[in-house]
C-alpha cells in the first residue's frame, strides 16, 4: 500500500490556531519543549482522513484541560461542570474541525470522518506530537499516517 | 421564526442554537439526518430555516437536503449547510442538491448572522442586534 504526503506540521498548526482563535478564544502557542506539564486522566479524541494519504489525526489533553476547553468552546461560565459525555464531544468537535480545515488544505484527502473521543491514561512522547499551549496547559497533536500493508 | 439544528455534535448545536436564538429564533434540533426528517414531520408547519452539517451518522447532511428538496411541503425551508467541508468542489454539491447557503467550521457568530441576514431570515438585521 503507498501513502501520499502526509499533512505537514505547519498545515496542522495553522488549522489548531484558526481553530482556537475562532471557537475557543485562545491562542495556541508552542509549548515549550522543556516545560514540564501535569497529565492525570486523559482524553484523546481521534479523526481519520482518507484519500491519497491515509491516517489519522490524534487530539491528547488531560481531561480538567478537556474540561476547560469545552467551556470555554460552550461558553460556560466558572461555576459550570460539564458532564464526561459533553466534554468529550466538543474535544471530538475540535478536533473534527482541526481535521476539515486539514483535508480542505490537502490535495487529494477526500474523506473525513468521524471523531471517536476516549479516555487516557498518557499523552504520547514530545518526540511523535506537536504541542501547542492551552492557556496554562499543553494539548498534543499527532498526525499517525496507517501503517504500510 | 423557527429554526431547526442538525448536528450530531451537542457541542455545536449549543453554540449555533445559542445564535439563533438570540437573533429571535425559537429552535428545535436533531443530531443526525434521518431524526431531523422525523422532527420535520412532527411539524405542522416547517421552520424557515434548517442549519446542517454535513458528516454525520445514520445520515449526512447532503442525502438530509436531498430528502428535504424531494418534499413540497418543506420547499420553503431554507437549508444552510454548516460544515467543516470546505473544498468547492463540496461547496457545489451542496447549493447543487438545493442548500441556499453555505458556512464552513469554523465560523463566528457575526458571520453565520451575515448569512442569515443575506437571506432575509433576520428578525433584526445586523448591526442593529445587541
Amino acid at each position: 500500500m503507498t501513502n501520499g504526503t502526509a499533512p505537514d506540521n505547519a498545515l496542522v498548526l495553522a488549522a489548531i490556531e484558526q481553530v482556537w482563535g475562532s471557537m475557543l478564544f485562545a491562542s495556541a502557542d508552542p509549548w515549550p519543549a522543556d516545560r514540564p506539564a501535569e497529565f492525570g486522566s486523559g482524553v484523546q479524541a481521534q479523526i481519520e482522513l482518507r484519500g491519497d494519504w491515509n491516517g489519522r489525526l490524534v487530539l491528547t489533553c488531560d481531561r480538567d484541560v478537556a474540561a476547560q476547553i469545552a467551556g470555554a468552546m460552550l461558553g460556560c461560565g466558572p461555576e459550570e461542570v460539564l458532564p464526561d459525555l459533553d466534554v468529550h464531544d466538543a474535544v471530538g468537535e475540535v478536533l473534527n474541525v482541526v481535521g476539515g480545515s486539514v483535508k480542505g488544505a490537502l490535495d487529494g484527502v477526500s474523506a473525513l470522518g468521524l471523531p471517536g473521543v476516549a479516555p487516557c491514561t498518557a499523552p504520547p512522547a514530545q518526540g511523535e506530537c506537536m504541542v501547542v499551549s492551552w492557556r496554562d496547559a499543553p494539548v498534543y497533536v499527532q498526525v499517525v499516517p496507517d501503517a504500510a500493508a | 421564526m423557527r429554526a431547526l439544528v442538525v448536528d450530531d455534535s451537542r457541542a455545536m448545536r449549543r453554540i449555533v442554537t445559542r445564535i439563533l436564538e438570540d437573533a429571535g429564533f425559537e429552535v428545535l434540533e436533531a443530531g443526525d439526518g434521518q431524526e431531523a426528517l422525523d422532527v420535520l414531520a412532527a411539524q405542522e408547519t416547517p421552520p424557515e430555516l434548517a442549519c446542517v452539517d454535513w458528516n454525520m451518522p445514520v445520515m449526512d447532511g447532503l442525502t438530509f437536503i436531498n430528502h428535504v428538496r424531494k418534499q413540497p411541503q418543506w420547499r420553503a425551508t431554507t437549508l444552510m449547510m454548516v460544515t467543516t467541508e470546505s473544498e468547492q468542489s463540496q461547496i457545489v454539491r451542496a447549493l447543487a442538491a438545493g442548500a441556499h447557503e453555505y458556512l464552513i467550521k469554523p465560523f463566528t457568530g457575526e458571520a453565520m448572522l451575515e448569512k442569515l441576514d443575506l437571506l432575509g431570515l433576520l428578525p433584526t438585521p445586523v448591526g442593529d442586534q445587541t
